[in-house]
């Protein structure tokens, strides 16, 4: 049979048996390798992005609990200063406290040793006073008896 | 200066080259006087009733078939290499070579996986060889591989696609895989959305076979004659070769995978028209 366009069907089972070939051949020595290698590649890539997200997480919870962390730590330090204030006026009015009492203490020693001592030179003072006066009576009397005598020896004398 | 000197030498040297080309085409004569007029020719390349080269002695074959087998050894020779001695080193950060590689193979890929999503991986594998075979095919022309016909002629070897045989095979068996590929993934249901473009067999043969045949006309046309045969061929052979390769291999590749994937597209259950949805209106 003739065929139009001298279609041959031998030839076209040839080109067939050729391309087959030629795609098969192909897809074992180029296409199969460089994908398996581009899937093996972009899986690496994959892996690195997913590891580089779970850091990413990981490092943001850290940060989170970090920044947790510092919050009550700030609180705390507030209140211990806040404690160490209260202790520090407790302890700050105690010394005060004590120091005036020990003033007072001293004040009335103070008083107490004066008084005394004012007492003492009242004593003192009386006793001197008394002692001058004594003294002086001692004397003038001396001076009036010695005249006395005098006078009386004198008239004596006289007689 | 010296820069100056050798670059004058060097267009001496060139235009000395051109002249002596020239002379040699106008002194030579008739020697390479043709066995066929333009009009043998032109049916010849349309019918290939006159050409033909005997294959292993076993028959008498289309040129276009001689190419094709020339094609195959060359890329799968080139395939062998570089899987033996490049692809074992392929790097992580690629090289130019592997940066091509990848982007040869990759495109591919892409194509299947956008026009078929559902079912890809043979079709990528497919539409690969049926695109390296027609771009460098068709880039073959460009060669000008010689080889003797039976009567004893030496002719340029045309490429593959543009003998009908050639163009045939490829549209049919680019078909006959969308077909299996239809009943594989959707019984019965696939077999018939794919019969229903029964003409697709024909019309990719016989535009392939007419897209490929219109370049070596032109390219036969322009060769035919002496007078045409300077700065003509750098645009006509290069540049209309070069662009041909490219869309036809986009055509085929594009209506290869965009059928495929209307054929392995999973086909919904649709609802009847006339049976009533449960619970509707019934009385």
């Amino acid at each position: 049979m003739n065929v139009p366009l001298n279609i041959d069907w031998q030839q076209i089972l040839l080109h067939l048996l050729n391309f087959s070939v030629l795609t098969f051949g192909l897809y074992l020595l180029l296409y199969k390798p460089v994908k398996t290698f581009m899937d093996e590649r972009a899986k690496h890539y994959e892996t690195l992005d997913t590891q580089a997200k779970e850091k990413l997480e990981e490092a943001e919870k850290l940060e989170a609990s970090y920044n947790r962390r510092l919050k009550d730590v700030e609180t705390e330090i507030e209140n211990k200063k806040a404690g160490a204030a209260v202790e520090a006026k407790k302890a700050a009015d105690l010394i005060l406290r004590n120091a005036r009492q020990q003033a007072e203490g001293l004040l009335s020693d103070a008083r107490e040793a004066a008084q005394d001592e004012r007492a003492k030179i009242l004593d003192d003072s009386r006793q001197e006073i008394a002692y001058m006066a004594m003294t002086a009576a001692e004397k003038l009397l001396e001076q009036s008896a010695s005249g006395a005598l005098d006078q009386f020896l004198t008239a004596v004398k006289k007689e | 200066m010296a820069i100056k000197n050798k670059k004058l030498i060097t267009i001496i040297i060139w235009l000395a080259v051109i002249l002596a080309l020239f002379a040699g085409v106008f002194l030579t004569g008739n020697q390479g006087e043709k066995h066929e007029t333009v009009k043998e020719m032109m049916r010849d390349a349309v019918l290939h009733d006159l050409n033909h080269i005997s294959f292993l002695g076993i028959k008498e074959v289309n040129p276009a078939f001689i190419s094709a087998l020339v094609i195959t050894a060359v890329l799968l020779i080139s395939a062998a290499f570089i899987r033996l001695f490049f692809i074992p080193r392929l790097k992580y950060i690629p090289s130019k070579f592997q940066l091509l590689l990848e982007q040869m193979v990759g495109l591919f890929d892409n194509f299947a996986k956008t026009n078929s999503p559902h079912q890809n991986g043979f079709l990528g594998a497919y539409i690969f060889g049926a695109g390296m075979y027609i771009f460098f095919g068709t880039m073959f022309e460009l060669i000008g591989f010689q080889a003797f016909t039976t009567e004893g002629y030496a002719i340029s070897l045309p490429a593959p696609l543009s003998d009908i045989n050639g163009a045939i095979a490829m549209g049919c068996l680019s078909y006959l895989i969308i077909l299996i590929a239809g009943i594989v993934t959707n019984g019965f249901k696939g077999l018939g959305s794919t019969l229903k473009d029964f003409s697709m067999p024909l019309s990719m043969s016989f535009r392939l076979f007419g897209a490929m045949l219109s370049g070596v006309l032109v390219t036969e046309l322009v060769y035919y004659y002496l007078s045409l045969s300077f700065v003509l061929p750098v645009i006509v052979g290069v540049l209309f070769t070069l662009l041909h390769a490219i869309i036809q291999t986009y055509v085929l590749v594009m209506l290869t995978a965009s059928t495929y994937g209307e054929a392995t597209k999973p086909k919904k259950k649709q609802l009847s028209r006339h049976s009533p949805v449960s619970g509707g209106f019934q009385n």
